[in-house]
């Protein structure tokens, strides 16, 4: 346990000096709050609605860290581990390279947190408490979609062929989850035809979840973003584990 | 005197390309033992096999009385590695990295001596990256030496280094050998292989042509300086 936290106190410290994470996974969902908030000031999210637009989308913004951190830092980190042989490296110690691997996963849930718990801040200050429902029942949904984001990532990671590839395949899963999933544009914006084409995103399954849950709405089939979920989850997870490359 | 490392038949290929074809190795403990040969005779192919990070097709290795696969984590408890290629994150401190290294071991050495002993001690705070290639090839050896280990494995250790840091070095592993430090070094140096070395063994297209002594390199082949004699035994004068 204590070289894990070693190890994690020293991933997390290079990721601070890289800084990318830090703007992509907490600064940049508190700045689309703010232009959310320049847009919609305090109105309802619809008219007879009895939260704000702000509160609507507090799910939504949650899910861009998790966005950053899944679809584009650990594809990267991943091969990058590979390429500079720092997993071979692992190999020739008394521990495993998953250690290492497992020490990555922390440092991208511990940036989703800190941006979940900023845009919390941030909503309650300007607005109200985002969170209507139960608090464990948006913890719950927060969790499983963060953990399905991840397992894409780390599938990526595991399998692609270089560092260059990797930054590619998650540039083609990160920019259109991002903007049409509903993290920065708004589903609610969206058309009709759209909305359907874009449910097939499980990250869009994730926030209306979040959604669900953080405003304690009713949702007609709640099984079925958690099953979407927990089916990417275990089918990604299984498959880096089958065809993970070490080298 | 016991057999540090046990090398029996050990074969390899690459896509149908023959790198080992049936390498036997014997490394008493506490000698320095080095593996030589041109670039591409199979020399890290052979240290890959021997450590299990790479599958030999055939034949057998124990490591320390141990299979490298099998018991691999108390293998690696008594085993330091430095590898050539570069290993270690883009933005980590010398620090950093040691500390890193430490964590893994239950009984790591002093890295900060260790650092004190190759000259480094005043270079903690410097990004790894930003060293000069011999404080980085000595920063290395350190990190091999860390496990406080047995036995440690060195692929081209002073490459990049100065005639006085080369000198500081030999000088430092000869203590350690003193200690009772097994050591298997591959080199392109051979002034260093015939200050180190107490056995030798010579590869060529994966064959091993000699094993031996420096001193029987030299009787065999009718040469004064190991060289010449390296030279001729590993058909490198053909090619200059």
């Amino acid at each position: 346990m204590k070289a894990f936290f070693t190890m994690l106190k020293n991933e997390i410290k290079l990721s601070l000096r890289d800084m990318n994470m830090v703007i992509f996974a907490v600064l940049m969902p508190l700045a689309v709050l703010a232009v959310l908030g320049i847009i919609y000031k305090s109105k309802p999210a619809f008219d007879g609605a009895d939260y704000t637009f702000a509160e609507q989308s507090f799910g939504a913004l949650c899910a861009i860290s998790g966005c950053a951190g899944g679809l584009m830092g650990l594809p990267i980190t991943v091969s990058e581990l590979r390429e500079r042989k720092i997993l071979k490296r692992y190999r020739v110690t008394p521990m495993s390279p998953v250690l290492l691997l497992a020490a990555e996963l922390a440092v991208f849930m511990l940036y989703a947190l800190v941006s979940m718990l900023t845009l919390l801040a941030a909503t309650a200050i300007f607005w109200s408490f985002p969170i209507h429902g139960s608090a464990a029942a948006f913890i719950g949904s927060w969790l499983l979609t963060l953990v399905s984001t991840l397992s894409i990532g780390l599938l990526v990671g595991g399998i692609a062929k270089n560092t260059k590839q990797a930054g590619v395949i998650a540039s083609i899963l990160y920019f259109p989850m991002l903007i049409f999933s509903g993290t920065t544009l708004p589903i609610e914006v969206m058309p009709e035809v759209m909305r359907k084409i874009v449910g097939v995103f499980p990250l869009t399954q994730g926030i209306e979840l979040m959604k669900a849950t953080s405003l304690n709405a009713p949702m007609e089939n709640i099984w079925l973003p958690i099953a979407v979920m927990a089916f990417v989850t275990v089918v990604c997870s299984t498959l880096s584990v089958i065809f993970f490359k070490w080298e | 005197m016991n057999e540090a490392i046990k090398v029996n038949g050990l074969k390899k290929s690459y896509r149908g390309k023959t790198a080992l074809n049936g390498l036997d190795l014997s490394v008493k403990e506490g000698t320095v033992f080095g593996l030589l040969g041109a670039n591409g005779a199979g020399k890290s192919t052979s240290i890959e096999c021997i450590l299990g990070t790479k599958q030999a097709d055939d034949g057998s290795v124990s490591v320390l009385g141990c299979d490298p696969v099998k018991d691999r984590r108390k293998l690696f408890e008594n085993v330091g590695v430095q590898f050539q290629e570069c290993d270690y994150p883009n933005e980590i401190k010398v620090w950093e990295l040691c500390e890193e290294t430490a964590c893994l071991y239950k009984a790591p050495a002093d890295w900060k001596q260790l650092c004190e002993r190759f000259g480094i001690g005043d270079k903690l705070n410097r990004y790894v990256k930003n060293l000069s290639g011999g404080e980085r090839q000595r920063l290395f050896i350190v990190l091999a030496l860390i496990p406080d280990p047995k036995l440690v494995f060195l692929d081209e250790l002073t490459t990049g280094l100065d005639a006085r840091a080369r000198r500081g070095v030999w000088k430092t592993l000869e203590e350690l050998k003193k200690q009772g430090l097994t050591i298997f070094l591959t080199s392109h140096f051979m002034d260093e292989v015939e200050a180190l070395c107490d056995e030798i063994c010579i590869l060529k297209k994966g064959n091993a042509v000699f094993c031996g002594t420096v001193e029987q390199a030299k009787k065999q082949c009718g040469c004064d300086n190991f060289e010449d004699a390296y030279l001729m035994l590993s058909d490198e004068e053909d090619i200059a």
